[in-house]
């Protein structure tokens, strides 16, 4: 019975002693250190306060009406006509598979609709098969991270997606995938800044181009603001409310080009496998918030600008040469909204 | 029969010690993989903990030491980095493995859960996910010597 009664004491002794050398320990020793067996210190892939990464994410898509001029092609007229609405899902997933100091590999998916609705009164077979079978794209992608050292660092992404007019049913060949890719060496000053230059292959003017990118996430020193840019792609003033709240300025550039398959014969015999080349610029505010722990929403209004919506009768490498389109469209401006809810990364 | 008794013992000991050996290799200080910050990891029971000992910039913009500014709890936004504990309720699971613990992220103040693997003795690869691993980020963590005053 005594030991026992000298073990409770000892013990209590001990953990009195612990929890008052836990208060007064002496955290300065810690700091002359090294990283032991000569470990190599890398920079990280993001600046403070950088909106979160999007594992999974789920959102609807709509824009207001809007007057569409199409041109003519053939013996077809052309049309001036009012589309209602365009709307539609747009589905991404992410996950990172390697997530190392050295190396960071995400692997994703994505897929996107747009269903336009011209009413009765669609006579050009271009807006007959927008409304017959929408626009869709399905692809995949991969964005690769490799610091250097505490400052230096490469990014590379890719992606093959399928553009056009196809439905799960009545598929496109995989073959007709259009394939970009990023390239961007970058610079990490501090905790707060990173900036990269590099090239891209991209579609987002809507048909194949190369083109100089230019990365750069910046924090300001209050951590309440900051940019997050991706020249030409997209550029984002944020302000941060608090680490589950944050607001955004700004726009981003977005486009393909889609295989638009002769599927119901709107168009005449012979035309086939045309390619309509979609490009729009969106300057939007969006605003995300933790709905709770890692679920959070994002509501987007702004409006949508169009820059390009012709059509070649096939695919090529136009770059920045003048070869006429096979028929030019024009679209008015709209508003519009985009609402998702997305799962986020640690 | 008695030697056997004996033996037994000896082995039982033996196996023991190896355990307990490799359960805390973990033990000691270590730089997170952004080099902003040291834990160290203690045992307390069974379990093995992390606190914050070391911050690269532990002021805040205003000069005074960083706190917890992000935590959900209102309460606890005053509490200081340094000092805090970010591991919690880590198991040794064999195959220098640790399980059942949880990362809380100062810079969102989210708590995920956590499994950490030693890679070799002076490194750590250290997995904060939402539910299933698959979606999760890991850090690799180094071992930090430090200077003999």
């Amino acid at each position: 019975m005594k030991w026992i009664l000298l073990v409770t004491v000892l013990t209590a002794a001990n953990s009195v002693s612990a929890q008052e050398a836990d208060t007064v320990e002496d955290y300065s020793m810690y700091g002359e250190a090294e990283l032991a067996g000569g470990a190599k210190r890398f920079c990280t892939s993001k600046v403070f306060d950088l909106s979160p990464n999007k594992l999974i994410s789920v959102g609807y898509d709509f824009q207001s009406g809007y007057q569409v001029d199409l041109g003519a092609v053939g013996n077809v007229a052309p049309q001036g006509i009012n589309n209602q609405n365009n709307y539609g899902l747009r589905i991404a997933a992410n996950a990172p598979v390697i997530s190392k100091t050295n190396v960071l590999l995400n692997l994703g998916a994505t897929y996107w609709e747009n269903f336009y609705s011209f009413g009765n009164g669609a006579a050009h077979p271009l807006a007959q098969s927008l409304q017959a079978y929408g626009l869709r794209t399905m692809g995949i992608n991969f964005t690769l991270f490799k610091p250097f050292n505490e400052v230096n660092f490469l990014i590379v992404n890719g992606s093959a997606d399928l553009n056009g007019n196809y439905s799960f049913e009545n598929f496109q060949s995989l073959n007709t995938a259009k394939i970009s890719a990023t390239a961007i060496y970058g610079w990490k000053k501090h905790d707060r800044l990173q900036y990269g230059f590099g090239l891209a292959r991209t579609y987002r003017i809507g048909e194949l181009n190369y083109l100089p990118v230019f990365l750069y996430n910046y924090t300001f020193p209050s951590r309440k603001w900051g940019v997050e840019a991706l020249f030409p792609a997209r550029a984002n003033l944020r302000r941060t409310y608090n680490s589950r709240t944050l607001a955004f300025f700004g726009y981003e550039l977005e486009g393909n080009s889609y295989l638009m398959r002769n599927r119901g014969n709107e168009f005449a015999t012979g035309i086939n496998n045309l390619e309509l080349r979609r490009s729009e610029l969106r300057i939007r505010f969006t605003f995300e918030r933790s709905i709770k722990d890692f679920l959070w929403f994002s509501l987007q209004a702004g409006l949508r600008y169009n820059m390009r919506f012709n059509v070649d009768d096939k695919e090529f490498f136009r770059g920045f040469g003048d070869q006429p389109y096979l028929f030019e469209n024009t679209l008015t401006n709209a508003l519009y909204v985009n609402f998702s809810v997305n799962l986020v990364s640690p | 029969m008695k030697k056997l008794f004996l033996l037994n013992i000896i082995v039982f000991a033996t196996t023991l010690a190896f355990s307990q050996a490799e359960s805390d290799a973990i033990l000691g200080v270590w730089e997170t993989g952004s080099g902003k910050a040291r834990v160290k990891i203690d045992k307390v029971g069974e379990k093995f903990f992390g606190k914050v000992v070391w911050l690269r910039e532990p002021l805040n913009e205003e000069g005074k030491p960083k706190v917890d500014k992000n935590n959900p709890d209102e309460k606890l936004r005053t509490v200081p980095l340094l000092g805090y504990k970010l591991l919690k309720d880590f198991s040794f699971a064999g195959e220098k493995t640790w399980e059942e613990g949880t990362i809380y992220d100062p810079e969102n103040g989210s708590t995920y859960s956590c499994t950490i693997k030693m890679t070799d003795e002076n490194t750590l690869d250290v997995r904060g996910f939402i539910g299933v691993s698959l979606f999760g980020r890991t850090d690799v963590w180094k071992r930090v010597q430090l200077k003999k005053k």
